[in-house]
């Protein structure tokens, strides 16, 4: 019994760091219809951002989140409307294969920059650990998955209340009726992906307190992302987090009780299964209806 | 890594990769060794090291000694390397690429899933390859003649730490075993269990992780619930400082943490602090051995060299590169020939010293276990101290290692 609460427990703080990387990936997909493959490029410039200010300003990485955000928000910014939106412009297959260019430049000036080393954060809490009953749950972990929570939530309601937010739905769900109501549709795609990357830089910050980090991994959290909205839905924070935390929950489960070998597999037959049987994943595409 | 540090390999390595050019001294001829490395990709923090161990020791022999003598010509190292980006399909394109153009004899890359592909290549060739970064027995066990490693293959690389263990009074007599799903790890772990089996530890648990890891927690719950004397862990850097930091943070405690890859690194102790105090690890070499080389006089004299020249911190597998080529250099001149079949017949034969340790070969090609067998490391006050074999001892081992709420 230990062991199982012990399992969905790991797997929910997982699944919250999850759901949090893979957040803006989804975003773009569902709005600007990009698949980011650079998308682990800028979990990992979130990581490193906050490895230079926590260590040059002796603060808690979490407390980071704002700066690098908002270093993120101008990079996102500027990548989408001076390099993507150019390619969308001539083929939308173009962006794929720029995002895919720019990761791999971009992961070779970083391993010249920092190095092809390991590097990790590691806060005054990194290794304290809560009990809750039979639960053993370490610090770094838990405030990971309220990071996330949070910054999910805000997101959410950046979307639900702002303006910008009410600016980007209606581009995603109409762009010709947004465009004919005066909506500068080029901005609100280039601020969308502004937004993403501020989420993924946040994300790097959380997964950079938790796992040690290289250039090398951004593959994975690009990969990490793409199974996440295909199994939680497009467009919309909740997708990302159902998303995100069934595949935290199946990875814990599977390497708890079939062997840690294996969440992969299991985490690629559940994607399997979804794209036969709900392609649109679980929550579907959160513009779709109006389309 | 400081910048400079980087700038300072990747302009080495372009500028030995350049054509060569050759010297226009007529007694002055070249030796072109041909290779890859993994500067980028999964593989690069290791690789870089083995980079610079390559051109650390390529640039003293021509730079300090003038080049080598080999059968009456005095000859100058050209190194063509190149960066297979931790990728096995483009280091075999590349080592095919050199074989094209006729390089004779080849360096390795860093890992066993690059290294066990290229020297396929070069067997098939008949070149000989030597290599200080595939340990697997794949490497091994099928019948390579051309084939030379420096490590003895993964499982007979525990001997060592296994020995360590029955010396321990009084002593451990349980043990799990951690791995990744890859075929160093795999072997690695096969030669743990051999070694501890047959030295009369009790086996817990094995648990296989897979190549990328990004939780260890149900591994680590599973610990406990069936807690060792010994958690042993043959798994990469990466993965060793994750379930370290997650072992303190769920206060997994076990009497006797190894880890055969992470401890070793500077990054690793500096990121888990006094956590990493009595940790053990495997290290094959320190500058502190007593070895004696007829190139760079010792083991603390080539440390110097390199400090001269790169910033990075030293490391056991840039001394193994450059012993790489120490080895070569000294097969040839017991060949005095620079025909392939005969470096290869020299190699098979070596007995040499070198700063980094005796060199001499199994008939299988992989490094002898008694010669170049591992020491066993352990974090000591923050530093990594040599705890076995007796004969290279720096401190004696700590046993059992602290809680971890009291190393706090």
């Amino acid at each position: 019994m230990n062991l199982i609460a012990q399992t969905l427990a790991d797997g929910l703080v997982l699944g919250g760091i999850y759901a949090l990387a893979a957040v803006g990936f989804s975003l773009i997909f569902g709005v600007l219809h990009v698949i980011n493959l650079s998308h682990g490029i800028l979990v990992l410039m979130g990581a490193y951002l906050a490895l230079i200010f926590s260590e040059a300003l002796h603060i808690d990485p979490l407390l980071c989140i704002p700066p690098v955000m908002a270093v993120l928000f101008c990079v996102g910014y500027a990548y989408q409307r001076f390099l993507i939106q150019h390619a969308v412009d001539r083929a939308s297959v173009n962006s794929m294969l720029l995002t895919f260019g720019v990761a791999l430049m971009l992961q070779n000036a970083m391993i010249w920059v920092f190095s092809p080393d390991m590097k990790s954060i590691t806060p005054s809490y990194a290794f304290t650990s809560l009990k809750l009953g039979p639960v053993n749950l370490d610090a770094v972990r838990l405030s990971a998955l309220a990071a996330s929570l949070i910054l999910l939530s805000c997101l959410a309601a950046l979307l639900r209340f702002s303006p910008l937010g009410r600016v980007i739905r209606a581009t995603a769900q109409q762009t010709m009726a947004a465009r004919l109501c005066g909506v500068n549709v080029r901005h609100v795609y280039a601020l969308t992906f502004a937004v993403s990357a501020a989420f993924a830089g946040a994300a790097g910050i959380v997964i950079g307190i938790i796992l040690p980090f290289s250039p090398n991994d951004e593959g994975g959290w690009t990969l990490n992302a793409f199974v996440v909205v295909v199994l939680g839905g497009v467009g919309s924070p909740a997708g990302a987090l159902i998303g995100g935390l069934l595949l935290g929950m199946v990875s814990t489960l599977t390497a708890q009780y079939v062997g840690p070998a294996f969440p992969n597999v299991t985490m690629f037959l559940l994607l399997v299964l979804l794209l036969l049987v709900r392609p649109n994943g679980l929550l579907g595409n959160a513009f779709a209806p109006s389309r | 890594m400081k910048r400079r540090d980087v700038l300072a390999a990747g302009l080495g390595a372009v500028a030995l990769t350049a054509p060569a050019v050759r010297s226009s001294r007529a007694q002055t001829k070249t030796l072109t060794i041909g290779g890859s490395v993994p500067l980028t990709g999964a593989a690069a923090e290791t690789g870089l090291n083995v980079n610079n161990g390559y051109i650390t020791a390529a640039t003293y022999i021509n730079d300090v000694l003038g080049g080598v003598e080999i059968a009456g010509d005095k000859y100058k190292i050209q190194l063509k390397l190149f960066d297979d980006a931790s990728d096995p399909a483009r280091a075999t394109t590349l080592i095919q690429r050199q074989l094209d153009e006729g390089t004779d004899f080849f360096l390795g890359s860093f890992g066993s899933n690059i290294v066990l592909p290229t020297v396929a290549i070069t067997e098939r060739a008949k070149k000989p390859m030597v290599q200080t970064g595939g340990g697997s027995d794949a490497i091994f066990t099928r019948g390579f003649k051309y084939s030379f490693g420096m490590f003895p293959r993964a499982t007979r690389q525990f001997a060592a730490a296994s020995a360590l263990f029955k010396t321990l009074n009084p002593g451990p007599s349980t043990y799990s075993v951690v791995y990744n799903n890859d075929a160093f790890s795999k072997t690695a772990a096969e030669g743990v269990r051999q070694s501890c089996d047959a030295a009369g530890f009790k086996r817990l648990d094995s648990f296989e992780l897979p190549a990328k890891v990004t939780d260890v927690s149900s591994v680590l719950a599973s610990v406990r619930a069936n807690m060792p004397d010994m958690l042993l862990c043959v798994v990469h850097d990466q993965d060793s400082l994750l379930i370290a930091r997650q072992m303190v943070a769920t206060n997994t405690n076990v009497k006797l943490l190894y880890q055969g890859l992470g401890p070793q690194l500077a990054s690793y102790r500096e990121a888990l602090g006094k956590y990493s105090e009595s940790i053990l690890c495997s290290t094959y070499w320190d500058e502190g051995v007593p070895y004696k080389d007829k190139f760079f006089g010792d083991a603390k004299k080539f440390t110097e060299y390199y400090r001269s020249k790169f910033t990075r911190p030293i490391a056991y597998h840039v001394a193994g590169a450059a012993a790489c080529i120490e080895t070569y250099v000294m097969a040839m001149q017991a060949a005095k020939s620079l025909k392939p079949d005969a470096v290869r017949d020299a190699l098979a034969a070596a007995d040499f010293e070198t700063f980094y340790a005796r060199i001499k070969f199994t008939p299988d090609g992989d490094g002898d276990p008694l010669t170049l067998g591992g020491m066993i490391g352990q974090v000591q006050k923050g530093k990594l101290e040599t705890v076995f074999p007796e004969a290279a001892k720096t401190a004696p081992p700590v046993y059992p290692a602290q809680t971890w709420d009291k190393k706090a």
